[in-house]
């Protein structure tokens, strides 16, 4: 009868139940997101040969949308290789062959009839060293696009100042788009370069080590630019950095001497990975 | 040629077995000095506390400087993020040993009670789990730390059983209630003791699987 | 070994001068009025400038060579007179140097000026009469001042620079042969840059690179090592009989026998002259192209560029200094041949220019001057070697300054291009 203090508490739970406490699993760093994203680009069963060498063996690896894939492994294991197939810039080498498939979408881009110049205006790549052309910044951000046939230059105006905002580089050189693209500093040239990447409107992003000619300031600008850019993008990175692999991707794939090792969330990857060789590699025992 | 940071974690876990081994000493030698009624080793155990209180401070530093200037991955992480956590266990485990030490000074003078033998085996029994998880740590057995996992509730059992006893001999007997309660206290400083023998073996497991077996009840509802 | 290169350096630079200098010195006091000195001799009255001296040896006694003109009266321009004999020296006054349009300059007196001719009289007394329409310029030599011979040397550049020639090229300008020179180099250039980078191109950018090129480019190489005068005889043999024969036929067949393309001219001779120095622009270009870094086309393989949007817009600009560079060597090369030249459409004297006012205003066909021609020509082939001695320095001095001048306008574009590209080891 007595209503006494515990019971008014307990009214008062029932009509206002406290939030959900946040299962566990619920808290990763990692959006869970992730694991139910479409995939964007998926290699199949890859072997690449330079001549007789073989050095790529029996790639299999997924890339869903929206997400980060880190590339890992010591110098020569293949991973520039791979990310080189994924646009075929290994074309232009001699005497590379290659059998397997990749699928970006729903097509295999190794099929007898495909347009690889098409291909590469679907995809963006950032290489090592930024190589800007020695034109002008607005030049080389609508380069893309011109070699697309664009002339309208209200167009080219729009995606030149959308890709220097989006690569966080508008607002240095907004008022001198017309100097040459040279006389950026070394970070500010590679964001240069992925401006001019993302002019096109790429649905998949190939970065090859775009930070190890960097000093750490202008390097976590780029990482943190990828972040943002995942939201729009797919990407795919190369790096030789675990720290930056650690902190910029969802995925994360190691490689050595050609074959895929272990793949898998990166959270998980680096705290507790499957393999005996990817925990000796990524904590510094080899490699 | 071994990286320079294995050196660094080699001399961790020496530090860290340096502390589980003085606490392993102190939890026999206070059993000891309750079966034997020794006024000596209590006063050695309540002594060796500050070794343990010094070795908290520089493994907990050591851990700091090293998460900061290696950044370690995978199992190396995991030695350091679980270390962090043992250090307070075992600090704890002195501290209670302490408590019973001083609780076996008081009772030292009275005449035993019944229910000693109980009390030895409570002892004994949680001795042989702060052991057994050491030496899980030391070899990396992770069978050895679910055995302890496992045998944490056969020690809660038998604390119930002893707390029971306790209060019927309270309840029959008036004045033992003195006595009684200085027993309860020493009773509930063994069962912590267990627990905290538990909790190194999760986190020993932890370092040598990478998976978290904490609250298993929660476990189960997720999987 | 510093000092080993320092003085290969040094020589280097001396032997440059030395050569220019003389040339110069030669050359450009030609157009300084000399003093008009009367002497006495054994012989008589001589008046006239001293243009120069030798000592005595052997058993020549040491004489001095006058310069006397009055060719029409003396037959000759020179006269040597033993240095011994030489007496009174004086320089008169009123003694003028008459420039003529014909028979050279006169040496003398003016007695009577009346407007549309003049009375003269040489030192020796003879007579003579000159209608104005004839004089080019008077000039009392001992009577001017500094400004006085200032004027004069302007004058006597300007006439030579842009005047016509005369006497058989001993006289007057070289206009003309500045003109065919100047114009034949740019018809030359525009042959060979893009005949020379499109080559380069086909070696470096398209062809696969096996034996076969290997073999080209040795055979490209080459080229460059064949004497001039075969290429004039290709250039006759071929551009000239056969493809100049089929124009004339297809074109022009109205006017034969009179040839119009089958004969030397400005076009086939430019043509001859690029083909001779296509291998240093196919060398240049192809060291060029090979210069723009890897990592250029790359990027902009990636962007979705085919490879000739690649080549257009990225290489070749990347290579502009170095085919540049190229064409200079060519410009340079092309400017001082002669020996082709000579088969394909160079004179000693053209009638009219290849470049004029009447249409198409451009005349391909037309035979044209050349410097290099005009000093092989006046210097070797006049029959008055004496006096054109001066012209053929003034006109080397002048062929070497033009060849300064198209390099150093090309240079300047090209570093001008090298900042923009940046970077590039050319």
């Amino acid at each position: 009868m007595s209503t006494g203090v515990l019971d008014m508490e307990l009214e008062l739970e029932a009509k206002h139940p406290p939030a959900a406490m946040p299962r566990y699993r619920d808290m990763p760093l990692t959006d869970r997101a992730v694991l139910e994203a479409p995939n964007m680009v998926s290699v199949e069963d890859l072997n690449l040969f330079y001549g007789s060498k073989q050095a790529l063996h029996g790639i299999n690896l997924e890339v869903r949308k929206n997400t980060v894939m880190a590339l890992i492994g010591p110098s020569g294991c293949g991973k520039s290789t791979l990310l080189r197939c994924i646009n075929r810039m290994n074309d232009l080498i001699d005497n590379v062959k290659i059998d397997g498939r990749i699928r970006v979408g729903e097509s295999d881009i190794y099929a007898p009839d495909v347009d690889v110049i098409g291909l590469r205006m679907r995809m963006g790549m950032v290489f090592q060293k930024s190589n800007p052309f020695p034109k002008s910044i607005y030049e080389n951000v609508a380069y893309g696009l011109r070699v697309q046939g664009v002339k309208n230059r209200a167009v080219l105006d729009e995606a030149v100042e959308r890709s220097l905002i989006s690569a966080g580089l508008w607002d240095e050189v907004k008022d001198r788009l017309n100097e040459s693209g040279l006389g950026l500093s070394g970070g500010q040239q590679q964001r240069l370069c992925i401006a001019r990447a993302l002019a096109v409107k790429p649905e998949v992003l190939l970065m090859d080590e775009p930070c190890s000619a960097l000093d750490p300031l202008a390097t976590s600008r780029i990482e943190e630019l990828i972040f943002e850019l995942k939201r729009d993008f797919t990407i795919v990175i190369v790096t030789h950095n675990m720290q930056q692999a650690a902190r910029v991707s969802d995925f994360t794939a190691f490689f050595w001497m050609g074959k895929l090792i272990e793949v898998g969330l990166t959270e998980k990857l680096f705290t507790n990975p499957r393999e005996r060789m990817t925990e000796d590699y990524i904590s510094g025992r080899f490699g | 040629m071994g990286r320079h940071f294995d050196n660094e974690l080699r001399d961790l876990k020496f530090s860290l077995l340096a502390m589980a081994g003085l606490v392993e000493e102190m939890v026999e030698l206070v059993r000891q000095a309750f079966s034997e009624r020794s006024d000596a080793k209590a006063d050695r155990v309540i002594a060796l506390d500050q070794n343990v209180d010094e070795l908290e401070l520089s493994l907990d530093q050591a851990c700091i400087d090293l998460l900061a200037l290696r950044a370690p991955f995978a199992s190396d992480l995991r030695l350091l993020a679980s270390t962090l956590k043992i250090v307070p266990e075992l600090e704890r485990i002195g501290d209670h040993c302490t408590n019973i030490a001083r609780r076996v000074k008081f009772i030292s003078s009275y005449p035993h009670i019944l229910t000693a033998s109980q009390i030895e085996e409570l002892g004994e029994a949680t001795h042989s789990m702060v052991k057994r998880a050491v030496d899980a740590f030391v070899n990396g057995d992770a069978e050895l730390a679910k055995a302890v996992i496992a045998e944490d509730d056969r020690v809660d059992e038998l604390y119930v059983q002893v707390s029971k006893d306790m209060l019927q001999i309270m309840l029959q007997d008036p004045t033992a209630i003195e006595r009684a309660s200085h027993l309860i206290i020493l009773v509930k400083n063994w069962e912590r003791i267990a627990d905290q023998a538990t909790n190194i073996a999760e986190e020993v497991l932890f370092i040598l699987e990478g998976v978290n077996v904490k609250h298993p009840y929660l476990q189960k509802r997720d999987s | 070994m510093v000092w080993l290169s320092g003085a290969a350096l040094a020589l280097s630079l001396m032997m440059m001068l030395g050569l220019v200098g003389y040339i110069a010195v030669k050359g450009l006091g030609f157009f300084w009025p000399s003093p008009i000195v009367q002497v006495q001799t054994t012989e008589g009255l001589i008046l006239g400038e001293i243009s120069a001296q030798e000592k005595a040896h052997g058993s020549d006694p040491a004489k001095t060579q006058f310069r006397v003109c009055n060719r029409d009266l003396y037959g000759q321009d020179y006269r040597w007179v033993p240095s011994a004999e030489i007496q009174a020296l004086q320089r008169p006054l009123d003694a003028v140097l008459i420039e003529r349009l014909e028979n050279g300059p006169f040496i003398g007196f003016i007695q009577e000026n009346t407007g549309d001719k003049l009375s003269l009289r040489t030192v020796d007394g003879q007579t003579l009469e000159v209608p104005s329409g004839q004089v080019v310029r008077i000039i009392p030599s001992n009577a001017l001042g500094v400004v006085g011979k200032s004027r004069v040397y302007a004058s006597r550049l300007w006439e030579f620079v842009a005047g016509a020639p005369r006497e058989s090229n001993t006289e007057g300008g070289v206009f003309p042969a500045i003109f065919g020179t100047v114009m034949m180099v740019l018809l030359m250039s525009i042959a060979v840059v893009p005949l020379g980078v499109l080559a380069a191109l086909f070696l470096r950018e398209y062809a696969r690179q096996g034996w076969v090129i290997r073999a080209l480019r040795i055979a490209v190489n080459n080229l460059a090592g064949v004497p001039s005068i075969v290429f004039g005889i290709f250039g006759l043999g071929f551009f000239i009989y056969t493809v100049g024969g089929t124009l004339d036929q297809i074109f022009f067949s109205q006017k034969l026998p009179t040839p119009t393309f089958g004969t030397g001219g400005i076009l086939w001779a430019s043509l001859t002259l690029a083909l001779l120095t296509v291998p240093v622009v196919i060398v240049s270009t192809e060291e060029a192209l090979a210069s723009v870094p890897r990592s250029q086309r790359e990027a902009s393989l990636a962007l979705g560029a085919t490879k000739w949007q690649t080549i257009w817009k990225v290489v070749l600009p990347g290579a502009l200094p170095g085919i540049l560079t190229g064409l200079v060597l060519a410009m340079a090369r092309g400017a001082g041949e002669v020996a082709p030249l000579m088969l394909t459409g160079v004179v000693k004297l053209a009638p009219s220019m290849p470049l004029d006012g009447s249409f198409p205003f451009l005349h391909l066909d037309r035979k044209f001057m050349h410097l290099g021609f005009h000093i092989y020509d006046v210097g070797f082939q006049s029959p008055n070697s004496e006096a054109a001695k001066p012209m053929v320095f003034m006109t080397t001095l002048l062929l070497l300054l033009i060849v300064l001048l198209l390099n150093l306008a090309a240079l300047r574009l090209r570093s001008k291009l090298r900042a923009r590209v940046g970077g590039s080891s050319f």
